[in-house]
């Protein structure tokens, strides 16, 4: 494997809450002890409910939001603790892309100023003239015409908009792409043109890809591998291929389960199988393992001891110390 | 099946909705027909604007002001379409209710839980507090809210989404409604709690007889709880039929384009996804001809000139209508497990 573009050691993202004169300082625990390596090149999926940490890690990954303890490494250089300004050319290299694609872009600016402002942060060595080319090279590689450039994004619908989005993400060319939920706002159809367009995109330059979604089957066409967490903590790390056909842990068994697939005779009898219960309250996590108080497999033990990620073979690591007696009522998805 | 047989409870006949707007008229929906039988679920499928909601909101008088409506719709024998509010408020939350997409907005705030489903008990049945307080109890038990007892005095803010969906489906069913009409009831939701709420609704039906219209934009959701299937696009019917009709051997060209483009958990392909073409048309600059064309592989000069009508099946032909001019023949639609 070649230098991990990005590592995460032990990772972990608290946000302080409730602090008062006389109570006593409580933390809610996004991100709670993440090791990962990504290679160049690979997408990563990151799935789980809402509230499982998925969107705090990748920001976290991003400095968009600050971490609690841990370490983030870039090309093998651990970044946590540097300034603003020292991290500032390191973003020419990570770009991102939002769920809300009309909101994420500015109402008045046009189209091409759009695309053009990573341009203009990050490479201002280029000319006018430069800039411009490898704005409407980029929008024809989303598949926009080159005259939208002089157009506002309210002129477009939601799939153009996450089109705009991803030429202003890439157009500096990163190293690394973040995707949080991108084609969960969009109609079927057009989901399926920005998943096409992603995959051509990475062809073509490349790039490592992390991808946030609760979409699990949107994960399985366009993911390397997938991270699962639950309650901010990983519990299954797997290539996709495994993942989807041999799930180990309870948790990504019962995620699956739920996905709906479109064939009345399948989706009857996968409806029964569906996970109980609901998220425990973050700031109040069960003891020991936190995904216990849902499982049908707990005993006594799992109350105790949170079980740590440990491999299954192939890179195939679970976070469950019953993965071997469970392995067995394998559902398949 | 003995649901063809079942009495007809909601019956819409050739609805059309209309918007004045202050740049022209826009058609929403065209003669939109559909019968639910008791005991039956129907999913609405299409896109956005594909005129899914605006046709069961026009079913309930619930459309803005500059709509106009025609056609009609009986609820059993009562007609709801031009019924003042006064008439229609003896069928709405009574024997016809509606759940919506958003369980927060759709609560009121400063209300308990218990005082939202008590109100339209003591509205309409005329029970006295304790009677509706203890009903209120019963209905939460019964849609699976944990704790019920506790959350009858709760707000909605203390709820999670799962339970305020819950909490809206008790709503709905406080006065054992004959139609429920679920409008995106899950899309909010995370998968393992709409799994929960879809299967909830499918118990809901089979125990009480309910006639259900599940409004969606996905094709797997509908493959887990309905019957049949009616497929939208752009204001019109294209597509009716049984789901395994439907989804198992689509005839309708969009029909068939939308499953295909629809990446499933159970399909371990990693290449491009068939996606359709384009965008679904605006409303107010339809194409003539069928609304489709403009992104159908099929399409030729015919299909750009006249509108395909909806046609239902000829003699031993099942329960399938399909407006296309070419509809797809024998195709059975599957993917590798």
């Amino acid at each position: 494997m070649n230098e991990p573009l990005l590592q995460l050691r032990d990772l972990r993202v608290w946000f302080p809450i409730g602090q008062g004169l006389f109570r006593a300082k409580r933390h809610l625990r996004a991100v709670d002890g993440i090791d990962l390596q990504v290679a160049p090149g690979e997408a990563l999926g990151i799935v789980g409910e809402s509230g499982c940490g998925k969107s705090t890690l990748a920001r976290a990954i991003l400095r968009l939001v600050r971490t609690s303890g841990g370490q983030v490494l870039w090309l093998g250089r651990p970044i946590e603790g540097w300034s603003t300004a020292r991290v500032r050319p390191l973003r020419r290299d990570m770009q991102i892309v939002f769920q809300d694609p009309l909101a994420s872009l500015d109402p008045r600016m046009t189209v091409g100023e759009i695309v053009a402002e990573p341009l203009r942060v990050h490479a201002r060595e280029l000319s006018r003239a430069e800039r411009r080319e490898r704005v409407i090279d980029m929008l024809g590689r989303v598949g926009l015409p080159a005259d939208v450039v002089n157009r506002y994004p309210h002129e477009f619908s939601g799939g153009q908009c996450q089109r705009i989005g991803i030429a202003r993400a890439m157009v500096l060319r990163p190293k690394l792409l973040v995707c949080d939920e991108p084609v969960s706002a969009l109609d079927v159809s057009i989901q399926a043109q920005i998943v096409n367009l992603l995959q051509d995109l990475k062809r073509d330059f490349g790039m490592t890809i992390l991808f946030v979604s609760h979409n699990l089957a949107v994960v399985r066409r366009l993911c390397d591998r997938v991270l699962v967490l639950y309650l901010g903590k990983p519990m299954e790390l797997a290539s996709t291929d495994l993942l989807y056909s041999q799930p180990r842990h309870p948790y990504t068994k019962g995620l699956l389960a739920a996905v709906p697939v479109p064939d009345p005779d399948l989706q009857p009898q996968r409806l029964g199988g569906a996970l109980g219960g609901e998220l425990p309250s973050p700031l109040a996590p069960p003891s020991g393992c936190v995904f216990r108080t849902r499982c049908a497999h707990a005993v006594a033990g799992c109350a105790t001891t949170a079980p740590k990620l440990q491999s299954v073979g192939s890179g195939h690591e679970v976070a469950c110390d019953l993965w071997r007696e469970i392995k067995t009522s394998r559902e398949t998805p | 099946m003995s649901q063809s047989e079942a009495p007809i409870a909601l019956d819409i006949d050739q609805l059309s909705v209309v918007f004045d707007t202050p740049d022209g008229s826009l058609s929403a929906v065209n003669d939109f027909s559909l019968a639910i039988r008791r005991g039956e679920c129907v999913g609405v499928v299409g896109e956005s604007g594909a005129g899914k909601s605006q046709s069961f909101l026009a079913v309930m008088g619930l459309l803005a002001a500059n709509a106009r409506v025609s056609g009609q719709a009986r609820l059993g024998t009562e007609p709801l379409i031009d019924r003042d509010v006064a008439e229609l408020n003896r069928f709405r939350g009574v024997k016809l209710s509606m759940i919506f997409q958003d369980p927060m907005t759709s609560l009121t705030p400063h209300m308990t839980v218990g005082e939202q489903i008590a109100e339209s008990i003591i509205h309409h049945l005329g029970s006295s507090a304790e009677a509706a307080r203890a009903r209120a109890l019963a209905l939460l038990e019964q849609v699976q809210v944990t704790d019920a007892p506790r959350r009858l005095d709760q707000y909605p803010h203390e709820l999670s989404g799962g339970m305020r969906q819950r909490v809206m489906i008790a709503i709905a069913l406080a006065c054992d409604p004959e139609v429920l009409i679920a409008d995106e009831p899950t899309t909010a939701l995370d998968v393992t709690i709409q799994a929960q709420i879809l299967s909830l609704l499918a118990t809901l039906k089979r125990e009480r007889g309910m006639a259900m219209a599940l409004i969606t934009h996905d094709l797997g959701v509908v493959a887990g709880i309905a019957d049949r299937v009616a497929v939208m696009y752009a204001g019109r019917v294209v597509e009716l039929g049984t789901v395994h009709e439907v989804l198992k051997a689509p005839k309708h060209p969009y029909t068939a384009a939308l499953l295909a483009s629809m990446p499933r958990i159970d399909d371990s392909g990693t290449g491009p996804l068939p996606a359709i073409g384009g965008q679904p048309p605006n409303p107010r600059r339809l194409p003539a001809g069928c609304a489709f064309g403009p992104r159908c592989a099929k399409a030729d000069a015919l299909c750009r000139t006249d509108r395909p009508p909806l046609v239902g099946p000829g003699p031993g032909e099942g329960t399938r209508s399909v407006a296309c001019h070419h509809p797809l023949q024998g195709t059975h639609h599957s993917r590798e497990m």
